[in-house]
């Protein structure tokens, strides 16, 4: 007891409410749900004792409850996900329905393919080499600049003016690109209209 | 409603992407409007709340004829030109002087409104307080005091609460630096005296917070008011439209933490874990090591051996 009188006077850091405070720490919020009585004559006083109460107890809160963590830049608390719910902004975005392919690859069991998979690098077994399987050289122009090229006599009757076997790849190509893009161009398309009727 | 621009360039799209809706969002940002006729009173109010919410506000300086509870359409044109989902809307009248109307919307259109009067004679701007401010972008600490905001039945008060709750959140984060914690905002309000039509006032101040060695492990805290001092009476609102406020407090689906199974907290805030072992093998357990229950080389000589054996041990 010698010693605590011999010291300054401990300056009291508990609050008494006749009704305890409710906290979200999330926010930084303290409630203090006791009615307010205040003094007509010195409102503002009895005001910032209130509120000094109010940021003592949120602040011993604070410390008591969050963990603590020391950085180099400074003591951080943690704190709890805000409980307090408020309105949005904007309404909760809807996910994209799924595309056609989407649809067919769940309904098969087909996994989305891995990193290995989605490589451009191919092993080609007649050159014995890897190689990327588009762009630039790749595998998928495989055989469109050969210096000869066997010729099917019944298929040439048949093909249409001023065309030759040469450019065949390349026309496939382009022809596969065209039909991919339309195909997305549907799903977009549909995707828009059922996201349209939902709203 | 305003025509749909189809981004042209990667920038253009990126700006366009920053404003789509998203499952977790960005802070509101909050729009200061001023109506025809808006006192100077009501003007350096905004100014402080405008300034207090620093990086999260946008300021417009020209009149607008605006009158928000009777038609609030040019409220939402604002909302989805400047992307702001917050507004305070001041103006003056004879009828209603000195008048703050704080909006809320939710996907561009109205949510609630509140029309706040300030007190003329009581209000203190944050210039006319000599003290040292607050760091720009420090989050403040909240109170609200009073039982009239802890009202069951939606009123005046509670919305006044939930307005004004998103109105100071600030950006959410999960870390602060206990530095930061440098200021509070105060609202209070006194209970109805009797049951007449008077509403209580809502008394906002704003507080720095010093702390001081108490002695003890936590700090004592003391304040120093830096303003604004504003005293507001509530005046008309709207409420939020049932389907719409519903909507607008959807969750987006996986944000929710996974329960973690088998911790619980008890009572007094202690985590508890309950840890399931398997069954123990008893006969892998390690006992006391005795000569007689080692495993003899040949059985049944030995056995004999042991057994004479086992009494001499004993005696020393």
């Amino acid at each position: 007891m010698a010693v605590s009188i011999s010291n300054k006077p401990k300056l009291p850091v508990v609050v008494e409410k006749p009704t305890p405070y409710t906290f979200d720490l999330g926010l930084l919020l303290a409630q203090d749900p006791n009615p307010v009585a205040l003094d007509a004559s010195s409102v503002d006083s009895s005001l910032a004792q209130l509120a000094r109460d109010g940021a003592q107890s949120l602040i011993n809160q604070l410390l008591t409850t969050c963990p603590l963590q020391s950085t180099s830049d400074g003591v951080l608390l943690t704190l709890p996900p805000p409980a307090t719910r408020l309105p949005r902004e904007k309404p909760v975005p809807q996910p994209k329905p799924p595309t056609k392919w989407e649809r067919f690859a769940a309904k098969k069991g087909i996994k989305p393919k891995t990193r290995e998979q989605r490589k451009n690098l191919a092993f080609d077994e007649e050159s014995g080499e890897w190689k990327r399987k588009w762009g630039y050289k790749a595998l998928n122009k495989k055989g469109e600049d050969d210096w000869l090229v066997e010729v099917d006599p019944k298929k040439e009757a048949e093909r249409k003016e001023g065309t030759s076997v040469r450019g065949d790849g390349r026309r496939e190509r382009k022809e596969n690109m065209r039909r991919n893009e339309r195909k997305m161009r549907k799903n977009e398309r549909d995707a828009a209209a059922k996201m349209g009727k939902k709203n | 409603m305003l025509r749909q621009v189809k981004p042209r360039n990667a920038r253009s799209k990126r700006a366009l992407e920053k404003r789509e809706p998203k499952a977790n969002e960005n802070p509101k940002t909050c729009l200061f409007l001023r109506g025809n006729n808006c006192s100077q009173i009501v003007q350096d109010a905004m100014n402080d709340l405008f300034a207090m919410r620093q990086p999260l506000s946008k300021k417009f300086t020209k009149k607008n004829p605006i009158h928000p509870f009777e038609d609030a359409a040019s409220i939402e044109f604002f909302s989805e030109k400047n992307d702001a989902s917050l507004f305070v809307f001041g103006s003056s009248q004879k009828k209603r002087p000195h008048a703050m109307t704080l909006i809320r919307t939710f996907g561009h259109k109205v949510l609630d409104m509140l029309e706040l009067h300030l007190d003329p004679e009581t209000y203190r701007s944050i210039a006319q307080f000599k003290t040292k401010k607050f760091a720009i972008g420090m989050r403040p600490m909240l109170l609200f005091a009073g039982s009239a905001f802890e009202s069951p039945v939606p009123n005046e008060y509670t919305l006044a609460k939930s307005i004004l709750l998103d109105f100071f959140k600030g950006e959410p984060s999960d870390k602060i630096d206990v530095e930061g914690l440098q200021y509070i905002i105060s609202v209070a309000a006194e209970d109805a005296a009797g049951e007449g039509d008077a509403k209580p006032a809502i008394r906002l101040r704003v507080y720095t917070i010093s702390t001081k060695r108490s002695g003890q492990k936590l700090p004592r805290v003391e304040v120093e008011e830096i303003g604004p001092r504003m005293d507001l009476r509530v005046g008309r609102m709207q409420e939020a439209d049932e389907a719409m406020l519903k909507e607008a407090m959807k969750k987006p689906r996986g944000t929710e933490e996974r329960t973690k199974k088998n911790v619980t907290l008890d009572s007094m805030g202690d985590k508890l874990g309950r840890v399931h072992l398997g069954k123990q093998d008893l006969s892998q357990l390690q006992t006391r090591k005795m000569k007689g229950l080692k495993r003899s080389r040949d059985d049944g000589v030995e056995l004999e051996d042991v057994i004479v054996d086992e009494p001499k041990r004993a005696r020393k």
